[in-house]
């Protein structure tokens, strides 16, 4: 599904330029669930956001499901990850302003759903992640838990092939970190494709491959399954 | 989707309270400001557009050629009927003259007298082409017929309540007597026009012996066709002029006026009948104005919509990151705007309400609440909604909607860069604009005080002025002066035409042996008044005190402008015969003092007192020993009742009237606080938000800069002095504008303060004072936070 090569990234500042990935090359199959590990500055992040398109690489080639995709434009990145990519974060990024219903919505609003189909998805996911009876409720009050359970039911809503998850666990105590880690698990299982990032090796231990990152490059690869 | 934002958008209205509030308030107050202008435009603007001739009348404009170049609206007798039979284009002309050249007049109806300011001499002409409504009884054609008058309804009721009006007789003046022969409707309120009482032109003697002299009548033509060739016109009256009028006497030239432009473009023009003058130069002051507090309201929104931008870039990102576009992202923002824009519309509407008899009273103006709901005023409404959206939305769409949605997995450090420069940069507008306008309102205040405190020249105080119009004949006259003359507290008494601050008769002098002359403002008067205003007599005598009839010697006494004219010293002019209109026989026989005559927009001209009897004395001056007080009034009108029993008892303080040549200053002086204010308020709001942001924005520096140990005022002081910095600039901007601004507005008056450097020391010291309270408070609110709290967040 993925296939990364000799991919690059500086970021420049006025007198420094700083090299975030130096020639990273790795495939991801359909239906792995990848970790990624490293220190802070390794260039996790910086790879993330390339995966997820919405950064391009200075250099190297970044093929997602056959197709060359460094170098796309906004408008053609836009469209490729509103109809194959789902995020989720370590600080959730829900909206606040929006009910967990509406929040879950969104995606589906985007990608031009009509109203009936969306409420029907929606209510199936928030089902599936065990919220719909917060479903009226805010942001601000539901607990870390719930918050990741919402971000990660709004991230699946749209049935995206890929799930990149930056550090899900990492604002989450160990029950409710292990619940989402479950989600996942279950997700992967029935057939999505996630990378995450994490510096939890207990999170890490869940995926069936870890990739350990330094200084914009990768040192080993572990396969656990 | 739209739904979905207009969602957000409310919610996001709620959980932010305190933007919201000053973002709303803001721009009401704009609107509001907008939409009571916009009112109040609409209204100047509709002058006139009811007469079905709207196109095709014109006024006759009298431009002098000598000296001074003023217009004039009025012009000779003769002018409307040589146009009217020697131009085929012209289908009708007419004149129109107010009573007694401008004056009051006393109509004695049933047994009653009443004060009668609106009656007019008039050609039937002039009320066929406005085509005047009659309600009752005969039309126009009755002012071909002498002793004949036609009334206004609400005049017809005040005279002889519900009584049939029609063949009633009025005594004008104890003089003409004349027969109510029909009634027509009031003359709208947006009419220039306005009559109570019409009387027929052909009673006065300018209309029995029309010459080419006597400019005081006022023009009225009506074309056969629209918007007639002007220009083809006016060289066909100079033809007419010269034919009648020797090139060498000809002091003037005429030009035409449409009627459309008779409201807003003449209130430069001299001694108009019309009193319902507007000024377009007004006009487009007001509606600078309130676009500028729109713009500052706009400004609030953009800088605290972008002041926001961390918060905004996550929500951005995450938008993104689900699948928004950069339009959809635009779209939203607009939204945002509109919906905002649209509640400050409804607040802004009933703000207008509450505040439109408020800028009524201080604009002398009578707009009509109603009017707000007429579909003029909805269409725009909904084109200011719709601008006003477009520029408060413009900038956060365009430049939020650019927002990497990288944004959200790693925010950026980078606080502003652009964003900063661009929101300081509006900051300084707002500032600038209003430290403009609290220089303008000091300035005009100072204006007002310096005009309101100058030595005239004579003494307007303690004087009063009783106009005796209705009096005819010497004998009653005398006994009037001799009466008041014997009450308490009077120590001068005198006769004259007119007062100062008073238009009198304007006449020329000339320079003996040259072509040179002058305008003059005489005036016949007693030897009294001059003792009365107080001048002082440089040389010669005051006026003799008798005059035998039949006397052709005319003594005048002019004052100094008019000797330094002749090129003579005040002692070498008295005796010297003079050329100015009264006769072959007028010397001088004494010179003056110079002393404003006229309001102080002009600089003092040449002026005379004498006493040829060629116009009425219709005033009685008389000086008090001290303050006036209502008993002696009334002892006054007693007085004046006993000797005068068929002329209502009207007066007027000197000093008192002298306030009504200002009354346009101190209207703008009004409507300038007003606004000033305004703005300040809508600049103060957004610079208190800003404040609020921006503190909220630097929490983590704050709390860093206390565990390392600095200390509240030092806080205080550093998130000051950003916004500080930021209203010094304006200063430095706004000084030199506002200096260029009042100095062009002082140029109207021929005396005038200069602008000193203590009204920009008080302006700037406000505008700090405003800023630092403003600032200040968010700032010790931050700095006096728990520094843990603000650092646990990151």
């Amino acid at each position: 599904m993925i296939q990364i090569t000799d991919l690059e990234k500086f970021y420049k500042t006025e007198e420094v330029q700083t090299i975030a990935l130096n020639k990273l090359s790795f495939n991801v199959k359909e239906g792995e669930f990848v970790a990624i590990m490293g220190p802070s500055g390794c260039g996790k992040s910086t790879l993330l956001n390339i995966l997820g398109l919405l950064d391009d690489p200075d250099g190297g080639s970044f093929m997602f499901n056959g197709t060359e995709v460094a170098g796309y434009n906004e408008r053609k990145r836009s469209e490729l990850r509103k109809h194959n990519i789902g995020f989720v974060f370590q600080s959730f990024n829900l909206i606040d302003e929006l009910t967990v219903f509406e929040n879950v919505e969104l995606p589906l609003i985007y990608t031009g759903v009509k109203p009936a189909e969306r409420k029907k998805q929606v209510e199936a996911v928030l089902e599936k992640m065990q919220i719909m009876h917060r479903r009226n409720h805010f942001p601000q009050q539901l607990s870390g838990g719930q918050q990741q359970r919402v971000a990660v039911a709004r991230a699946v809503v749209n049935k995206p092939k890929l799930i990149l998850a930056d550090e899900p666990t990492g604002n989450l105590d160990s029950t409710n970190g292990n619940e989402v880690m479950d989600l996942l698990i279950d997700l992967n299982e029935a057939g999505t494709t996630i990378i995450m990032v994490t510096h939890s090796e207990h999170d890490a231990k869940y995926s069936h491959r870890i990739i350990r990152m330094l200084d914009g490059q990768k040192v080993t690869e572990n396969i656990l399954a | 989707m739209i739904r979905s934002y207009i969602k957000i958008a409310w919610r996001s209205l709620k959980t932010n309270r305190l933007f919201s509030i000053v973002n709303i308030l803001g721009l009401s107050i704009g609107l509001a400001t907008t939409l009571v202008l916009f009112l109040f435009i609409l209204h100047e603007r509709s002058f006139d557009s009811m007469y079905a001739n709207k196109d095709k009348i014109y006024r006759v404009l009298l431009n002098t050629t000598e000296d001074d170049l003023e217009t004039w609206t009025g012009s000779p007798s003769a002018v409307a009927l040589e146009l009217e039979a020697n131009i085929p284009d012209i289908a009708e002309a007419g004149r129109l003259l107010k009573h007694d050249f401008g004056g009051t007049a006393f109509i004695k109806a049933s047994n009653e007298v009443f004060t009668e300011k609106k009656l007019f001499w008039s050609d039937a002409s002039v009320l066929d082409m406005f085509d005047v409504e009659i309600v009752k009884g005969e039309g126009s054609e009755v002012l071909k017929t002498p002793n004949t008058v036609l009334l206004s309804e609400s005049t017809a009721k005040r005279y002889f309540g519900n009584e049939n009006p029609i063949g009633k007789t009025l005594t004008i003046d104890d003089v003409d007597v004349v027969e109510v022969r029909g009634i027509f409707k009031d003359f709208p309120e947006n009419s220039s026009l306005d009559f109570n009482v019409v009387a027929p032109f052909l009673m006065q003697n300018a209309a029995k012996n029309p010459t080419w002299d006597n400019a005081s009548f006022e023009t009225f033509l009506r074309f056969n066709s629209a918007s007639p060739n002007v220009a083809n016109v006016e060289a066909k009256i100079q033809d007419i002029l010269d034919k009648n009028v020797k090139k060498d006497d000809q002091w003037y030239n005429f030009s035409l006026q449409p009627l459309e432009e008779i409201h807003l473009y003449s209130s430069t023009y001299k001694d108009s009948y019309i009193e319902r003058n507007g000024d377009i130069n007004q006009i487009r002051n007001l509606t600078a104005l309130a676009i500028l507090i729109l713009i500052i309201a706009c400004i609030n929104y953009m800088n605290l919509i972008t002041a926001r931008s961390q918060k905004r870039a996550t929500d951005v990102g995450i938008n993104k990151t689900l699948g928004a576009s950069v339009r959809d992202i635009i779209v939203r923002f607009y939204i945002e705007t509109g919906l905002i824009t649209a509640i400050a519309m409804i607040l802004g509407g009933v703000l207008a309400v509450v505040a439109l008899p408020v800028f009524n009273d201080i604009a002398g103006k009578e707009l009509d609440i109603s009017s707000l709901f007429s579909i003029e005023i909805i269409i725009f409404l909904v084109l200011i909604w719709f601008v006003t959206s477009l520029i408060s939305g413009s900038y956060p769409a365009l430049y939020l909607s650019r927002f990497s949605p990288k944004e959200v997995l790693k925010p950026s450090t980078n606080k502003g860069g652009v964003a900063s420069v661009i929101r300081k940069g509006l900051v300084v507008v707002q500032f600038s604009a209003s430290v403009v306008l609290i220089i303008g309102v000091i300035v005009i205040h100072q204006q007002l005080e310096y005009i309101q405190n100058k030595s005239l020249g004579y003494n307007p105080e303690n004087v009063m002025a009783i106009s005796t119009s209705a009096i005819r004949g010497g004998q009653a006259n005398q006994a009037l002066v001799n009466a008041f003359k014997k009450l308490p507290n009077v120590s001068v008494v005198g006769r004259s035409q007119g007062y100062p601050g008073m238009g009198v008769s304007g006449r020329s002098i000339n320079k003996p042996n040259t072509d040179e002359t002058m305008g003059i403002s005489t005036n016949t008067s007693e030897r009294e008044v001059a003792d009365v205003l107080q001048l002082k007599l440089l040389a010669g005598q005051l006026l003799p005190k008798n005059k035998q009839a039949g006397d052709t010697l005319v003594e005048v006494v002019v004052n100094k402008t008019t000797v330094d004219f002749l090129g003579l010293s005040p002692e070498e002019a008295i005796g010297k015969k003079v050329a100015m209109q009264l006769g072959n026989n007028a010397y001088i026989h004494g010179v003056v003092e110079d002393f404003n005559f006229a309001s102080l927009h002009n600089p003092i001209g040449a002026y005379a007192f004498h006493n040829s009897n060629r116009e009425p004395k219709s005033y009685l001056l008389i000086r008090f020993t001290n303050e006036v007080l209502s008993e002696t009034i009334s002892n006054f009108e007693n007085t004046f009742k006993n000797i005068a029993p068929n002329s209502a008892f009207e007066y007027t303080f000197l000093d008192k009237n002298l306030e009504l040549l200002y009354e346009k200053e101190q209207r703008t002086a009004n409507v300038g606080l007003l606004f000033s204010i305004l703005a300040v308020i809508v600049a103060c709001l957004g610079l208190f938000g800003l404040a609020a942001y921006m503190a909220e924005q630097r929490h983590k520096e704050i709390g860093i800069r206390k565990v390392f140990g600095a200390s509240v005022p030092r806080i205080v002081q550093l998130l000051s002095m950003d916004f500080m910095r930021l209203v010094l600039i304006s200063l430095v901007i706004s000084f030199p504008l506002a200096f260029y601004f009042m100095n062009q507005w002082l140029q109207d008056f021929a005396y005038r303060v200069t602008i000193s450097w203590t009204v920009f020391a008080i302006a700037g010291a406000l505008a700090l004072m405003i800023t630092f309270v403003t600032v200040g408070y968010q700032a010790v609110k931050a700095a006096v936070a728990n520094p843990i709290k603000s650092l646990r967040t990151e």
